[in-house]
């Protein structure tokens, strides 16, 4: 479905509009201005990455056992990623569970955080009126603390003596006795959903101030009820904005590893950013931290490229 | 609503191309894999584990004592120079040194002591090796010492400048793993058993056949701690077991440690950390393996009103369990070679001495400590004069060796696995 309105390229009449007249130097100004962004790209992703690769397949030192970055690809060795890749299932799947456990904890936290975070953007953008301005502030409050200073909190507030097991004990009438920060799962997740749902809110929020009223006004005029319109236009209209949403807070999720250290602790809720945390500065096995890496951008791609798709199918009409 | 046609170009790819660039992709990959493999004189990878040359490397032993060589380019400094004018770099745990025992030496020679931490040694090696910042003492235990002295990280020392390495218990005047102390000077010694709290833990652990499988014991989910450190934890783990070679390479002791450490995590989900020493006395955790520096810390750490009555802490009484000591080792990358060999005489000063174990709370082997008297003189509460590190047992007890490059690996592994939650 198309929402935008995009410029033609044909002219009235149906032949090709004479293409306008380029400024003087006007070739070279699309390069320029693209210059800063490749040469970023150049040092901060690509650079980076080959000298993952270089780690990955690189060697180990004989004595020490730390990595020897291979940076001739002729002389790669593939014994770490083999061994990582040959370690995920089966009866030497050491690496199958934390890598389960990751998918189902970033799946579980990006859906809670997409149920609570739509709502609110919904509401900042389209019907808090004049509190827009201060929903918006109080929105973006929790990127003044740091990340690591939330989930701090969290464990003193989570500690078996701590406020939420005083409030939960509402006096001694139900049990405060909950050891909150002892390997639960459910504790890791709601640590991740906290920490991310901020990432959450403030794209949906860009996204859904910028949906035209029109058409929703328009379903409305034609008959749709508020339900209908939401689900028939105002939900399909959002969808990129969505899926853009999600991606940003899952991606960060899947490398995270101090939720599960500060939260837990404990080797039953590690994740793979755990097995990248503990492997990168063990001796022999820094490789196999960098074959992680690989696997989770490889992993990180696939619905990056389901969201480029589905961006260029709607004709960028909304990010 | 139909949908509009695009007015933009398609974009460069589409479903068809993609997965036919896949398909070539997944095709080529591990041909080109094969292809560089065939190709490749890898310099130094040998699998997950890596290395090879075991034979380079000469592991130390209470049975095999070693005395390392002085390489010609890599000799003491001379007699008699004077300080560098600093600052000195030290390269240590968090916690593990006390502040007035740096600025008294800060002040007796006018230089600044800055102080980098690290996590763990593993860590703390790799960043050595990179030599970005020049650190000048460096606080390990005497696990690595082969590597470091093979490496000619360490500087070896001259002892004319530490006449104060005469106030430590004899055997580190010439240790088995340093023979004439050429390398290295005793900084602490601890040893490595199980803290509980009585109020969180009513069993009385120490009166159990085999205290360490209170750590097993299901009763206590989700209050156990485990220190995160591969060997010294998997080494209690074989001491429950009834494997007493410690650093076994035997891979029926391994497949033991193994198991026992599944058995670890389903009966009680034990937090791997090691800040027990904040955990045990905040109520997280009710029973740990425990440093005894660290439960004779955790007194400090009790929240306001708590008596430190309820903290105990379990040793074998015959000393069969696990003691450890730490070193101060000078860094050969290190630009103040003086002043840091100034600053182990100091260190080793026994008012210095004591006064460090005051703050840090492991203890120091100096012989000017009474170790029957640690109670009385109120080092320790008598409820933890178990925590008091007798000289004798370093003549019993099991000690955590350097391991050859392939072992190590293996127990790397096993400890990896357990870590992964698998």
């Amino acid at each position: 479905m198309t929402l935008a309105t995009l410029p033609s390229t044909e002219g009235p009449s149906g032949q090709p509009a004479p293409a306008s007249r380029q400024p003087r130097g006007g070739r070279l100004l699309g390069p320029l201005l693209a210059m800063p962004g490749i040469v970023w790209l150049l040092l901060f992703f690509v650079a980076p990455l080959y000298v993952v690769l270089a780690v990955v397949f690189g060697g180990v030192d004989p004595i020490f056992r730390t990595v020897i970055p291979v940076w001739n690809p002729v002389l790669w060795s593939s014994d770490q990623p083999i061994y990582v890749l040959t370690h995920i299932v089966g009866d030497d799947g050491i690496f199958g569970p934390a890598l389960l456990r990751t998918a189902v904890y970033v799946f579980t936290a990006s859906v809670l955080c997409l149920f609570i975070a739509f709502p609110i953007a919904y509401y900042v953008a389209r019907l808090s009126g004049r509190w827009k301005g201060l929903l918006l502030t109080l929105l973006i409050a929790p990127f003044w603390i740091s990340y690591m200073m939330r989930m701090l909190a969290w464990v003193n507030l989570l500690a078996n003596d701590g406020i939420v097991n005083r409030i939960i004990s509402m006096g001694g009438l139900l049990p405060d006795d909950t050891e909150w920060l002892s390997g639960k799962s459910v504790v890791v997740i709601l640590g991740l959903v906290y920490g991310y749902v901020p990432y959450m809110i403030i794209p949906l929020y860009a996204g859904l101030d910028r949906l035209p009223s029109e058409l929703i006004e328009g379903a409305r005029d034609l008959g749709a009820n508020r339900f209908s319109a939401f689900w028939r236009v105002t939900w399909p209209m959002s969808r990129p904005v969505v899926i853009a949403s999600v991606l940003l807070t899952c991606l960060p999720m899947l490398g995270d590893y101090f939720t599960s250290d500060l939260l837990s602790g404990s080797p039953s809720t590690s994740m793979v950013g755990n097995l990248i945390n503990n492997t990168v500065l063990t001796p022999g096995q820094t490789g196999q931290a960098g074959a992680f890496v690989l696997l989770v951008l490889i992993v990180s791609l696939v619905p990056m490229l389901y969201y480029v798709r589905s961006v260029s199918r709607s004709d960028g009409a909304a990010i | 609503m139909e949908p509009r046609k695009s007015a933009l170009p398609r974009p460069a790819f589409d479903r068809r191309a993609l997965l036919r660039n896949a398909a070539l992709l997944g095709i080529s990959v591990p041909a080109l894999s094969t292809l560089l493999q065939a190709c490749a004189d890898s310099p130094t990878g040998t699998g997950p584990g890596g290395g090879s040359p075991t034979e380079a490397l000469k592991i130390a032993s209470p049975d095999n004592p070693v005395t390392w060589d002085i390489a010609d380019d890599n000799q003491p400094i001379a007699d008699g120079l004077q300080p560098e004018k600093g600052p000195l770099l030290l390269y240590n745990y968090a916690d593990y040194i006390g502040p007035a025992v740096v600025k008294s030496f800060e002040e007796k020679y006018a230089v600044d002591v800055k102080i980098s931490t690290f996590n763990d040694t593993d860590e703390a090696l790799t960043k050595i090796r990179t030599g970005a910042v020049p650190f000048d003492i460096y606080f390990p235990s005497y696990d690595q010492i082969a590597r470091m002295v093979t490496a000619k990280l360490v500087r070896p020392l001259n002892h004319s400048y530490i006449g104060n390495l005469g106030n430590v218990w004899p055997t580190f005047a010439n240790p088995w793993y340093d023979g004439e102390a050429r390398y290295s000077v005793p900084y602490s010694v601890y040893t490595t058993g199980v803290g509980w709290r009585t109020d969180l833990v009513p069993d009385d652990i120490a009166a159990l056949e085999n205290p360490y499988d209170s750590l097993w014991n299901p009763d206590y989910r989700g209050k156990v701690g485990i220190i995160d450190d591969w060997h010294t934890a998997m080494a209690m783990v074989a001491l429950r077991s009834g494997v007493t070679d410690v650093n076994s390479e035997n891979p029926a002791d391994l497949e033991i440690i193994q198991q026992a450490l599944t058995e670890l995590s389903q009966a009680t989900k034990p937090k791997v950390t090691v800040s027990m020493y904040n955990d045990l006395p905040s109520g997280q955790l009710g029973i740990s393996q425990m440093w005894s520096g660290d439960v004779v810390n955790a007194q400090y750490y009790l929240p306001g009103g708590q008596s430190v009555d309820i903290l105990r802490y379990w040793f074998p009484e015959d000393g069969t369990g696990l003691v450890d000591n730490d070193l101060m080792l000078i860094l050969s990358g290190g630009k103040n070679p003086v002043l840091a060999h100034l600053f182990l005489e100091h260190m080793l000063e026994e008012k210095t001495s004591l006064k460090n174990f005051g703050y840090i709370g492991y203890q120091p082997p100096q012989n000017a400590l009474d170790t029957d008297r640690l109670v009385a003189d109120g080092y320790l509460p008598e409820n933890l004069a178990t925590a008091a590190v007798r000289e004798e047992w370093f003549d019993v007890a099991y000690r955590l060796l350097e391991l050859t490059i392939e072992n190590d690996a293996a127990w790397h592994q096993v400890w990896q696995q357990f870590k992964a939650g698998a």
